[in-house]
């Protein structure tokens, strides 16, 4: 039975090349599709991870605190688990900084004097420590003497992470929609691949032969349909990652914070290898049923 | 062989066979007829398994087609072999290969088919065109290529429907002798026809029907 079959799957791979050219091809599509969508995604999630990483709180002492209690309430802060780093910037150096940042502020700084500025902790949170709810609840609890403002972009940490979860709904619904127009233009190329054999069908089942035998030929095609087309498509998201996406990096630096714009992860190729032959196998199963019902 | 009891069968409000009670015994030729419309297509498709009867009992071969499973379908038809007007040949396959489909369904070896495709095909007539394809070949021969697709498997039961209707007179008569040499070979032959010249011919039992009644040859 085995070699009938096998037999019956390399003839109709050659018989309908054409066919399960455009088949594969539609899923290479597919797979184009998902796999710059899962990039994208990968690298959002990498460079949100990089900023997250990156949380700070300025916290500004009040005028007249003493430096020897400002030091120590730096080295309570660094031993802190929720603390990466604290900095002591005095009020010179504040000075300094805008100074430089700004040129037009050095006139009026020299004017004021080096102390208009306050001096401030910097302080980094540690890693896992930078959603909206863990930074409110770091800074409520160093909020007051002898920091007179604590200062940690409130609105842009709860706009940043809205936007984010926006983002990656948006992402949900268009990887939804990939997946729904994939199963469709898929589904009708195997229902012609199955149609172009209609008559086939139709004899195999009046002369016997069960839908096993007749539906398992199909199946090894949409197997090889599956693989050619997610090999294929792999191999064209990994083109343009290497054409666009790492000349990109350099342009992106800044935004990136150090994330890479890395290539699908083994884990995902395999996922999307797997999706594409499942696609095939199913699609291709689906429209020798039709088929096989319908005829006498 | 094959046993109808007060068959019935109906599309929606059209009633193609009204309480069908024959009996053909093994062996036996015998024809359908009648006018188009009549039920004789009913009658094989039902024979054959494509439609199950409204109502009755219907056996072939000991097997009741009338409660017979989709799984079990398949079993059914390999006892039975089946000649259509339009042939049913596939086109991208030889000659060998359309009339070996019969046995590769069951998994038969791949030498032991073509052994008896070739001498099936000599039994109708077409040794020497076993590579040809069926665009390649007159509409009788391609009723014989048919034939011997349905007789490979040395089925108990053949059904042709209108076997001869798209053949000159000459390949009818062919066709025709073909299936009563088969005939004699043991298997039951039923022929769904309304050629009265070939009826006469070659004078078998008529089965006719008349808007889905068995009205005569019971």
């Amino acid at each position: 039975m085995i070699p009938h079959i096998l037999r019956r799957t390399l003839r109709s791979l050659r018989e309908n090349l054409s066919l399960n050219i455009i088949a594969a091809g539609v899923i290479a599509a597919t797979v184009l599709l998902a796999g710059v969508y899962l990039t994208a995604l990968q690298t959002l999630d990498r460079v949100v991870s990089s900023w997250d990483r990156d949380a700070h709180v300025s916290a500004y002492f009040a005028p007249d605190i003493a430096v020897e209690l400002r030091f120590s309430t730096k080295d309570q802060l660094a031993a802190r688990p929720e603390v990466a780093s604290v900095q002591y910037v005095s009020e010179e150096d504040a000075a300094a900084y805008l100074a430089e940042a700004v040129e037009e502020a050095g006139p009026i700084l020299d004017e004021l004097g080096p102390e208009v500025l306050p001096a401030s902790l910097e302080i980094t949170l540690s890693q896992g420590q930078a959603s909206p709810d863990a930074i409110e609840a770091f800074v409520a609890s160093i909020d007051g003497p002898p920091f007179e403002v604590i200062d940690y972009g409130r609105q842009w940490v709860q706009r940043f992470h809205t936007f984010l979860s926006l983002l990656r709904g948006l992402g949900l619904v268009l990887g939804l929609l990939i997946s729904l127009a994939a199963v469709f233009l898929v589904g009708n190329t195997m229902h012609l691949v199955a149609y172009a054999r209609k008559d086939e069908l139709e004899t195999m089942k009046l002369v016997g032969a069960t839908w096993g035998f007749t539906a398992l030929p199909f199946a090894l095609e949409g197997l090889v349909q599956g693989l050619l087309g997610g090999g294929l498509g792999l191999a064209g998201v990994y083109g343009l990652h290497r054409l666009l996406v790492v000349r990109l990096e350099d342009a992106l630096s800044l935004a990136l914070a150090g994330a890479q714009l890395s290539f699908l992860s083994v884990g995902w190729c395999l996922l999307l290898i797997g999706a594409s032959v499942l696609l095939g196998v199913v699609g291709c199963l689906w429209s020798v049923t039709r088929f096989w019902k319908a005829a006498p | 062989m094959i046993r109808l009891y007060h068959i019935d069968k109906h599309y929606g409000d059209h009633q193609a066979l009204k309480d069908v009670t024959l009996h053909v015994a093994k062996g036996e030729f015998a024809y359908v007829t009648g006018p188009s419309g009549a039920g004789k297509s009913t009658l094989l498709r039902l024979l054959y398994g494509a439609e199950k009867p409204s109502s009755g009992k219907l056996l072939v071969g000991g097997v009741d087609a009338s409660k017979l499973p989709d799984r079990r379908l398949p079993f059914l038809r390999r006892n039975i072999g089946v000649v259509f007007q339009d042939f049913k040949l596939i086109p991208n396959r030889s000659v060998l290969d359309n009339v070996g489909l019969a046995l590769e369904v069951l998994g038969t070896p791949r030498e032991q088919i073509d052994r008896k495709a070739k001498a099936v095909l000599n039994v109708v007539g077409l040794a020497g065109k076993e590579a040809r394809f069926p665009s390649d070949l007159s509409g009788g021969e391609q009723q014989r290529v048919a034939v011997a697709r349905a007789i490979l498997n040395d089925p108990a039961v053949l059904l042709a429907d209108e076997p001869t209707g798209n053949l000159d007179g000459a390949m009818a008569i062919e066709v025709m002798e073909i299936l009563l040499s088969i005939n004699l070979r043991g298997t039951t032959v039923l022929v769904a026809t309304h050629d009265v010249g070939l009826m006469e011919r070659f004078p078998q039992r008529r089965l006719r029907f008349e808007a889905g009644r068995l009205v005569a040859g019971q």
